[in-house]
């Protein structure tokens, strides 16, 4: 008895022994953490695909060049040029961007930098993980790689407008992607017109009947129309923006009040709000109830250039005085706080640009008549007569001016408007007491120029 | 690095020996051990008193030597009865006192003075994690402190205990504000990464997470995320041992690179039950301030500043165009961060038992405002429960010991010191006559505006840990330390409309509220078996044992927007957008092997082998496994027989050991391809956003550790001196290796072929001066000299850290430019162009550097007792360079050092500064943005500090079971230095230094 006793408590430790040497490998085993899935996962469904584009779109609007925050070129290129002046505290990031004194090390133009490329990482991401799904549909793969492809293009874009050279990045491999070089701005251009050429053949889908929250094919033209003006590819630009001001009946110019409404017909791409509810965070920056301005104001120059009769001047723009002075505010955006449901949305592509893309694409062509016309179509909604400008550059000038008019703190185009034009050193050395000439690009981020060397020197005057 | 699979090869061996073991005890189980002697004499029961020569000594242990089973104890009065028979021999012993055999002799009273044990310091047990060793028979380095030298300091981190007090070990407070963090290297920076270099913390045998439990958008107070350490209560702590080299640390192995912090708390102790009540209160203020200018010469510069940009005032210069009053004068730094906070204490401890069972219950609260204006508070409160417990025979032995500890903090959201620093000294008053804050038709923020933006937390934490161990047969034991633990935070900051000058006309709709919940539970098994057996003149100790450990932890990040009124701001359901921002659950898995050997011939020869095999979820399939090792050995060359009788020589030993311990401090999930929810919406849909950079090749970190040491002591060790060099050698570094940003990320986890070493030499000495019956003298000094650097890193040059590092350089340089002065033409600062094109361009002339290590540093401490007065004093002191606080340009909306005003203003002029700018001097701009990378801006911020007096004075009681102590004790109460920018220790601009804080407390005990 006694032996089987013994027999029957060494077989119990042998049991419990190895259970727990077998138990060794498979203990060190754990389950993906909840807020996580594999990236495989993500492309074998349409919904966690979508949700991995939709974030992109989420990224543009909140971080970055696009942001409608204090931090995004609305506003600080406004600074940086002569529509914007800073107010408030000595630690106003927008103070360094007004008095043109940007550093190397400027933490906010590295956040231009790094979010840009992360937002066009995620595109690439995306696309590669489309590419390798074998369970999407066809025209599931179509339409979210066009809209990534368009992402990539509109991200590269602006950074080739302020940064010169950059690189252009296609894959999502870090050891390739971190010792890349810089690509010729005239590379980069052709790299993202195949991109928007891509983008248009795969979108098939249209967004224009709904909120136009989507890069759809229109707003993909919208944007090529753009690169080709800025290309000086001018027949094809004048083409790209007619193919979008044929569609009478998606896209009309708005009344005047009307134009940055959530459901304005002359919006063709806008970034829905967080919320429902909230409305612009360009309006947050720039709306201030009471003087002095917490943080800018427009500047008096621009506010001033306005004819008295321009429609722009009197509902774009509204004054703040506190009974000895008075401020002006941007207030194309009019909804600075929440409301019941979202009002307006921060828009970035609007026919009214795509008049004058063709108007400036005319007048280079020598189509002087067609380019006044278009002309005068802004110029008539805003409450202005024709254009009394004759020759090519009287009317140039003209679609400048206007410009300013148009699309004061709206993303920088004042910036590239001035570039374009040649018009930069001559306008800015007047206005700007620290304008030099080599601020026309944005210093390289020093971190990035200490972490890859392949990228070279800096840009001129940092 | 082995890296064969357990699993494959390793598995089955360990198998066959664990089933071995087992099996070839398992019968033994059966038998009695209650076989004793049977032999009886008449007895008679025996009293006596048992002294020091001068007190009564309670708690000593007395036996009859021929029998096992008949012990007592001393009581408090030192008295003892048990009964012998007259031909007995009684065995009278006590720690820290020679062992006594005295013959009973057919005395019915027999007083025993026991004599003290000189080398009682070679026999402290000291605790080494999975075994204790001998002080005289470690092979390892080992740093401690016990609960004398904790107990007089009036500090609430664990960490801050450690100061100065040991060799070898660099602590940095980071924050003066309570509940803030400290930084700890131990042998200086082993990881690449900044966050890689924390030790592992056992407390009680109980692995405790260092990791934070915090979130950055909740804690905005400090520099970095709250801390779990806090939640330690020092009072409660016996012993911290911390394990520095291969042979102390290879035993922990993927977990030891960094050192080993063992933290072991009070015990219960035998004897009459004892009561101590420690009430003390006190105050902290500032250490330094900074030396700013005032109004007059703050206006000077600034009106000197438009002069030379030539540019009127604009209607935002509110400084100098008339709308602040130009006479006001404040000092900001006063105002802001000039407060004294007082601090309340109380610790309450009840201990005792029989010779079988002790137990010690403690219970303790601290509270501590603070020195910003406004009713900020840090409450801390816990309790401690200890149970020892041995069965009659003594084969059995049980410890249990249970805390809980409650942290209650409550700060402002912001640290005030950035604005006590930066405010113009004009700036206007901070409440109007109504007693409102100010905001002067809002051309200021008001800084007070912060005291409506509060950070509160409560964390509450628990420990439990049960050691059960049971003696097999003589020598042989098998133990099972089973451990548990439970941390749960939360952690709230408002940032309410009424922050917002009200010229923004915020409204309470704006007014968000940030919630973190996070909770961390861990538990751990580790059963053991240890075997000691004398062989001859040698004696064998093996132990082998194995752990299993898991973590989880739950994070919780919320935040809610948009509230109909402030006061309903802590409550979620009252905003009106809640987004969770975060919702995550990790776990940790550990498990390991681990075994020693330690052959200890004659107490002159010790050899010591330990080893771990290790596997951690932390990485991808294949890389999980690791194993580590190490060889100790040690010659006590004292015991040799030419030296044994030697006068002045009492011990002398050498000792040295080598092997190598890992880290897996990179996190949890890191080698997984993933997706994260953003938590963001965006056309109806919650997004999915890739999480990293996917590498999933990365694998542990290894530290190969090489020590030798030298312990002597003169005089019956009078003088003990201990003099260690190590040099420990980093490789296959775990690296968040920073990427361009073109890659989508800014950094990448990898394990990088990059050798980082560190060298040092480590000296302490105590010396016992004077010993007499009314006055002793003993002084302690420990040095440490450490080197720091990078032996090798394939392609540094062509790699994301080109301008970081430098070959055989320490990891902590300072790239900069070379400062040349002020032009005396211009007036801008100037720069050495070391490529000679020109202009100062980065890198090319941005090469010198300069060491931000400290060179040496160490701790000076003198204990006195003067019949019943006690002083103990302990100068820390540290030679470094550290950088001046980066103030910006002078001449910008933004207050200046005073040093400042000796700046250019004419052609010809040498100063020191250059001119003044508002800012539309871009090449001034530029310059002064060069100078701060430049040498300019690295001073020294070498200190000598008087990290700690306490003066104690033992009243005079009516009975002697009653001690009443008064105790005076300060910290930080003196910094010599000649950095001028504040208080020295400090690396992180902008925050709170910390602070000197003066106790008055008692301690009653009865």
């Amino acid at each position: 008895m006694k032996t089987f006793y013994d027999i029957a408590k060494q077989m119990l430790w042998l049991a419990i022994l190895s259970f727990f040497i077998n138990s060794c490998d498979s203990f060190l085993e754990v389950d993906l953490p909840k807020s996580q899935l594999t990236t495989v996962t993500v492309f074998e469904d349409y919904a966690t695909a979508n949700a991995a584009l939709t974030s992109i779109y989420a990224k543009i609007r909140d971080k970055g060049l696009l942001t409608g925050n204090n931090i995004g070129l609305s506003n600080q290129l406004g600074n940086y040029t002569d529509e914007i002046i800073p107010y408030g505290t000595p630690s106003n990031p927008s103070l360094t961007f007004y008095n043109n004194s940007l550093l190397a090390e400027n933490p906010d133009v590295a956040q231009y930098w790094n979010d840009s490329y992360n937002q066009i990482y995620a595109a690439n991401s995306l696309i590669e993980g489309i590419e390798a799904s074998t369970k999407l549909s066809d025209q599931n793969k179509k339409q979210l790689k066009g809209e990534a492809l368009f992402i990539r293009a509109l991200v590269h874009f602006y950074l080739v407008n302020i940064f010169g050279d950059v690189p252009y990045i296609t894959i999502t491999d870090y050891k390739k992607n971190s010792k890349v070089s810089r690509m010729p701005s005239s590379e980069v251009y052709q790299n993202i017109i195949g991109d928007l050429q891509s983008a248009i053949t795969l979108l098939q889908k249209d967004y224009s009947a709904l909120e136009r929250i989507r890069a759809d094919k229109y707003v993909a033209r919208a944007l090529l129309a753009r690169v080709y003006l800025y290309n000086e590819s001018y027949p094809e630009a004048a083409n790209e923006a007619s193919a979008i001001l044929n569609q009478t009946n998606l896209f009309t110019l708005e009344n005047i009040n009307q134009v940055f409404l959530v459901n304005s017909k002359e919006t063709i791409w806008q970034l829905q709000s967080a919320e429902a509810g909230q409305n612009t965070q360009e309006a947050s920056t720039f709306i201030f109830l009471l003087g002095p301005p917490a943080l800018v104001a427009l500047n008096n120059d621009l506010v001033g250039s306005f004819s008295v009769t321009d429609l722009r001047g009197s509902n774009w723009i509204k004054a703040v005085g506190d009974g000895t002075a008075t401020w002006h505010h941007a207030y194309k955006y009019k909804e600075k706080n929440f409301t019941s449901i979202s009002k307006e949305y921060s828009i970035v592509f609007r026919l009214a640009e795509q008049y004058l893309i063709r108007a400036e694409a005319r007048a280079h062509q020598g189509d002087l008549i067609g380019a006044k016309e278009d002309l005068n179509q802004i110029r008539n909604r805003a409450g202005l007569d024709d254009t009394k400008a004759i020759t090519k550059e009287e009317i140039l000038d003209a679609i400048l001016n206007e410009r300013r008019w148009e699309f004061f703190t709206e993303l920088g185009h004042r910036f590239f408007d001035l570039k374009r034009f040649n018009q930069i050193n001559k306008v800015l050395s007047n206005s700007k007491p620290g304008w030099n000439t080599t601020d026309h690009l944005f210093p390289m981020p020093q971190s990035e120029l200490s972490s890859n060397p392949n990228l070279g020197a800096q840009n001129p005057g940092y | 690095m082995n890296i064969f699979s357990f699993y494959k090869d390793g598995k089955a061996l360990y198998c066959l020996f664990f089933i071995w073991l087992c099996l070839s005890f398992s019968s033994l189980f059966a038998k009695s051990y209650d076989c004793y002697d049977t032999f009886f004499l008449p007895e008679y029961q025996i009293q006596g008193t048992i002294t020091d020569g001068i007190n009564p000594l309670a708690g000593v242990t007395i036996s009859v030597k021929s029998k096992s089973n008949s012990t007592t104890i001393s009581d408090y009065s030192g008295q003892y009865t048990i009964s012998a028979s007259t031909q007995d021999t009684l065995i009278v012993s006590f720690v820290g006192f020679k062992r006594a055999l005295i013959p009973i002799n057919g005395r019915s009273v027999v007083n025993v003075e026991l004599l003290f044990d000189t080398t009682t310091l070679q026999e402290i047990k000291i605790n080494a994690g999975y075994y204790s060793v001998k002080e005289s028979e470690r092979t390892g380095s080992i740093a401690r402190i016990t609960s004398k030298d904790i107990e007089i300091q009036p500090v609430t981190n664990v960490l801050a205990t450690m100061q100065g007090r040991m060799a070898g070990v660099n602590i940095i407070q980071t924050t003066g504000v309570p509940g803030g963090n400290f930084d700890i290297k131990i042998r200086g920076q082993n990881s690449i990464r900044s966050e890689g270099n924390a030790p592992l913390y056992i407390i009680d045998g109980v692995p405790y997470a260092s990791e934070t439990i915090g979130y950055n958008q909740t804690s905005t107070i400090y520099p970095s995320t709250t801390s779990p350490l806090n939640s330690i209560n020092p009072d409660t702590i016996e012993s911290i041992e911390i394990l520095k080299d291969a042979d102390a640390t290879a035993i922990y192995g993927s977990r030891g690179a960094n050192g080993v912090v063992l933290i072991t708390t009070k015990k219960g102790k035998a004897g009459k039950t004892t009561f101590t009540v420690t009430p003390s209160m006190g105050s902290g203020t500032v250490t330094k301030f900074m030396k700013l200018m005032n109004t007059e010469q703050y206006l000077a510069m600034r009106k000197e500043a438009f002069k030379n940009d030539n540019i009127p005032y604009s209607s935002s210069d509110y400084d100098v165009n008339g709308t602040w009053d130009q006479n006001r004068y404040t000092d900001w730094q006063k105002e802001l961060i000039g407060g004294t906070d007082s601090i309340m204490d109380l610790q309450t401890t009840i201990s005792g038992g029989s010779e079988k069972t002790q137990f010690l219950i403690s219970g303790s609260y601290h509270s501590e405002s603070s020195v910003f204006p406004g009713d900020f508070i840090y409450r801390k409160g816990g309790s401690q429960f200890n149970l020892n417990h041995r069965s009659q025979d003594n084969k059995f032995r049980l410890t249990f010991s249970t805390g809980y500890n409650s942290q209650n903090n409550n700060q402002p959201a912001f640290d005030f010191t950035y604005d006590a620093r930066s405010l113009t000294p004009n700036a206007p008053k901070l409440y109007d006559s109504n007693g409102n804050l100010n905001w002067e038709n809002g051309t200021w923020d008001n800084p007070l505006r912060n005291l409506n933006a509060k950070f509160e937390s409560k964390t509450n934490n628990f420990i439990a840990n049960c050691v059960l161990s049971y003696e097999l047969f003589s020598g042989l034991i098998i133990k099972s330390n089973i451990g548990y633990t439970d941390l749960n935070t939360l952690e709230t900051r408002i940032s309410p409309s009424s922050i917002y000058n009200p010229a923004y006309n915020v409204s309470s709709a704006n007014s968000s509220l940030y919630v973190n919940n996070t909770d961390r539970f861990s538990w751990i098994i580790e059963p053991q078996v240890s075997w000691v057996k004398q062989l001859g003149l040698g004696k064998l100790d093996l132990l082998a044992g194995a752990t299993f450990q898991s973590q989880t932890t739950t994070r919780l990040f919320q935040s809610g927007t948009g509230y109909s009124s402030n006061s309903l701001i802590y409550n979620l359901a009252s905003a009106k957008y809640v987004n969770v921002l975060l919702n995550d659950e990790t776990i940790y898995k550990y498990l390991a092997f681990f075994g020693r050997v330690n052959y200890n011939f004659d107490k002159r020869y010790i050899i010591n082998l330990t080893g771990r095999r290790d596997g951690s979820s932390r990485f991808g399939p294949g890389n999980q496994f690791a194993t580590f090792g190490a060889v100790g050995v040690a010659w006590l060359f004292s015991n040799e027989n030419f030296l044994k009788n030697s006068s002045w020589i009492s011990y002398g030993k050498l000792r040295s050991s080598y092997g190598t311990t890992g880290s897996d401090q990179i996190g949890d999930y890191q080698f997984l391809n993933t997706y994260s929810t953003t938590g963001i919406n965006y056309d109806g849909t919650v997004g999915l956003e890739p999480t990293r950079l996917y590498n999933a090749d990365f694998g542990w970190e290894t530290n190969k550790k090489l020590e030798a040491a030298l312990e002597l002591g003169f005089f019956q060790d009078k003088i003990f001196t201990t003099v260690s060099w190590y040099q420990n050698k980093s490789s296959n570094q775990l690296v968040g290796v920073p990427l361009p940003g073109t890659t989508g990320f800014t950094n990448l986890q990898s394990n990088l072929n990059a050798v980082v070493q560190n060298r040092g030499l480590e000296m302490t000495i105590r010396t016992n001066n004077l010993d007499r019956e009314n006055f002793s003298w003993t002084t302690s000094v420990n040095l440490t000299f450490a080197k720091n650097k990078l032996l090798s890193f394939p392609g540094l040059e062509n790699s994301p850290y080109s301008q970081k590092y430098r070959l055989n350089e320490p990891l902590n340089i300072e790239l900069v430019y070379q400062y040349k002065g002020v032009n005396p033409q211009t007036g801008i600062y100037e720069f050495e162009d070391i490529n000679k094109d020109g202009k100062i361009t980065f890198p090319e002339d941005k090469q010198k550097t300069i060491d931000l290590n400290p060179k040496y540093y160490g701790g000076l401490q003198n204990q006195l007792r003067f019949k019943k007065w006690n002083l103990d004093f302990l100068f820390q002191f540290v030679k470094q360079k550290n950088k001046i606080n980066p103030m910006g340009f002078a001449g910008q909306m933004s207050n200046q050092p005073v040093s400042k005003t000796d700046r250019w203003q004419k052609a010809g002029d040498i100063t020191a500064y250059q001119l003044y700018t508002t800012g539309y001097n871009s090449k001034a701009v530029t310059a002064d943005y060069l100078y701060d990378r430049s040498d300019a801006s690295i001073t020294d911020a070498s200190f000598v500090r008087l990290k700690n007096i306490s003066l104690s004075y033992q009243l005079p009681m009516p009975t002697k079971a009653m001690q009443c102590k008064i105790m005076l004790q300060s910290q930080n109460l003196l910094t010599f230095t000649k950095y001028k920018d504040g208080d020295p220790e400090f690396t992180s601009s902008g925050f709170l230094p910390p602070l000197k804080i003066i106790t008055l407390g008692a301690q009653l005990t009865f």
